[in-house]
């Protein structure tokens, strides 16, 4: 339960950070906490029946961890990932004109 | 039917690496990849009974394959062929064909996987290659309007990735009828995720700018296909499970009239495309049943528009008044707009038919505004002064620079022959639609949208503020949007 709320604590403080921060490249880090978050609350929920790796053997029945959350967030993992990199490309891109990184100059500029 | 079905999945994503070794056949491959999707929608038309795949083993991957899902694969096929072809002598590079057929692949998946893991696979390959589309001009402001797009669509996949947990907690599987069983916390994350990807209601206001900033070829593809790929799987659910009917109903008829709104009060044609954007994808919520043809109607129409606000001398309409159109430019804008506005003749009438006569009671009376509404920005298009000879070079002076001397290529005219051929043929998918009573209604609706318009809209000046598509309120409205899902769920 404690482990619960903590996770949603990061989840939530990565949210706020996307709205608060006004740099980008601090928006971006808070992106990757919330998914930080997400991912901690994907292997919490696949160890609530235990923490054994489901491995096939003669030990007697134990609490063995869900492999298929984990297996899945593996696949979140590689795709947050890869969009931050890509966000972090085009950030690099707007900083030789907005050196600041100043979310809402760069909007000013760049909005109709 | 399996091998078929897998081997046309894969085949995009395939194609789509091995253009960029042979960037000679680029144009030919992503040509080819639209017909091969194109003859597997029909076949999936024509098959009897929906095919309900189980990939692997319990946990894998689960696909339902239906006629719904060919409607949104047709439209896909042929809006991403038509863009093809618009883009066809325009050099483009290699990278452009292989991001669109990434792009066609990624939604084609959406459109037939039934588990919520594979459909955020599915929806973040569309984000990345749309990102991609996007900032294909490598201006600051494309690369903005790129990275805008992907902190919305990032961020609400976060909240959906939580939501596809609780259904798996809740029912050990992934499926899409796993969210019947599930709290209602887990269906409010998962439909914010889909909400602010599809641009439904006020999670979708980032719409506008994302469409109407990108070039006109990516805008079309976005408006015309992707989108739907959000709105898709919500009609799905709305299908699947009872109790979430009413939850889709009300959220497309909220879009339906927000999107009109903002649309007929918009002096730019690419906004105003955009916004209506917005209410059409409303429409195609309104009636989930009928869902499949609206959609095709609308993707067909919406991305013949782009293209033409594309080569449009001016964005502003008040310049467009004084300095016209060609004829020529005008008939096929004729065309697309007397489509969408629902008149007769042209399948937008059949689909405006169709979902109402699937709508509740209770929907009739806001879904019949905003088609009134529709028409009446529609008739922003329509009343465009035209001529015959092209306008005098001397007057275009001040014109855009980079619209000046721009030749219309052959490309064009074959896009717009696939999308408004595409248009008039659907007709026959439903042609009892042509009873007396149904003409005469869109006629009226027409007539009465044209007089508001010529009386009233045509001389109103009134700005709506831009407040609310800045990126930190964007993002900031999904906490009430989540609030606002958990609400209606409950209740």
């Amino acid at each position: 339960m404690l482990l619960e709320a903590c996770v949603l604590a990061t989840m939530l403080c990565g949210f706020f950070g996307i709205i608060f921060k006004k740099n980008l490249v601090m928006k971006i880090i808070s992106m990757d906490i919330m998914s930080t978050g997400v991912i901690a609350y994907y292997v919490l929920i696949s160890s609530r029946d235990g923490l054994f790796t489901p491995i096939v053997s003669n030990v007697d029945r134990v609490g063995y961890a869900d492999p298929v959350p984990q297996a899945v967030i593996l696949t979140a993992i590689v795709i947050g990932f890869s969009i931050q990199a890509l966000m972090l490309v085009g950030v690099m891109k707007l900083a030789k004109n907005n050196p600041t990184l100043e979310t809402s100059a760069i909007e000013e500029n760049n909005t109709p | 039917m399996t091998e078929i079905t897998i081997a046309w999945i894969a085949l995009p994503f395939f194609i789509g690496f091995v253009v960029y070794l042979l960037p000679q056949l680029a144009r030919w491959l992503a040509l080819a990849i639209t017909l091969v999707s194109a003859v597997y929608a029909v076949i999936i038309f024509l098959q009897p009974s929906p095919l309900a795949l189980q990939l692997l083993d319990n946990f894998g991957v689960s696909l339902i394959i239906d006629q719904l899902s060919s409607f949104f694969i047709f439209t896909n096929a042929l809006v991403t062929a038509a863009v093809v072809i618009y883009c066809w002598q325009t050099g483009k590079t290699a990278f452009f064909y292989m991001q669109a057929i990434i792009l066609h692949g990624s939604v084609n998946a959406t459109f037939v996987c039934a588990d919520f893991i594979s459909l955020y696979v599915a929806l973040e390959v569309i984000s990345i290659a749309a990102f991609l589309l996007i900032a294909y001009p490598r201006n600051d402001r494309s690369i903005w309007v790129g990275l805008r797009y992907l902190f919305v669509s990032n961020t609400a996949m976060l909240f959906y990735l939580v939501g596809a947990l609780l259904v798996y907690k809740a029912n050990n599987s992934f499926h899409y009828q796993g969210l019947s069983g599930s709290p209602p916390e887990a269906v409010a994350l998962i439909f914010l995720g889909l909400l602010a990807k599809g641009g439904i209601f006020v999670s979708g206001l980032w719409l506008p700018l994302t469409h109407s900033e990108s070039e006109s070829p990516v805008s079309a593809m976005l408006s015309g296909v992707v989108v739907k790929a959000g709105v898709f799987p919500m009609v799905r659910c709305a299908l699947l499970l009872e109790e979430l009917d009413p939850v889709v109903r009300i959220f497309g008829v909220g879009t339906a009239l927000l999107g009109v709104l903002w649309a007929m009060l918009e002096k730019d044609t690419k906004r105003t495309l955009a916004f209506s954007t917005l209410s059409q994808l409303g429409f195609v919520l309104a009636a989930p049943v009928v869902a499949g043809f609206y959609a095709l109607t609308h993707g067909l129409v919406k991305s013949a528009l782009f293209l033409i606000a594309g080569i449009l001398p001016s964005r502003n309409f008040s310049e467009l008044k004084d300095r016209g159109i060609d004829t020529k430019i005008w008939l096929v804008l004729a065309i697309a707009s007397f489509s969408i506005s629902g008149f007769p003749l042209l399948s937008g009438f059949g689909a405006k038919v169709l979902t109402s006569k699937n709508l509740l009671p209770w929907q009739v009376i806001a879904m019949n505004l905003a088609t009134v509404g529709t028409v009446i920005t529609f008739a922003k298009f329509i009343f465009l002064p035209h001529q015959t000879s092209p306008p005098d070079p001397l007057l275009e002076g001040e014109g855009n620079i980079a619209q000046k001397g721009k030749k219309i290529q052959p490309g064009f005219w074959w896009a717009m022959a696939i999308l408004l051929g595409g248009l008039i043929g659907a007709n026959l998918v439903y042609y009892e639609a042509y009873t007396l009573a149904n003409i005469i209604k869109p006629l009226a609706t027409i007539a009465v949208g044209w007089l508001a318009y010529l009386l009233l809209f045509n001389r109103l000046v009134f700005k709506l503020p831009k407040a609310t598509e800045k990126l930190d309120n964007l993002i900031g409205i999904m906490s009430l949007m989540l609030i606002l899902v958990f609400w209606m769920i409950r209740v």
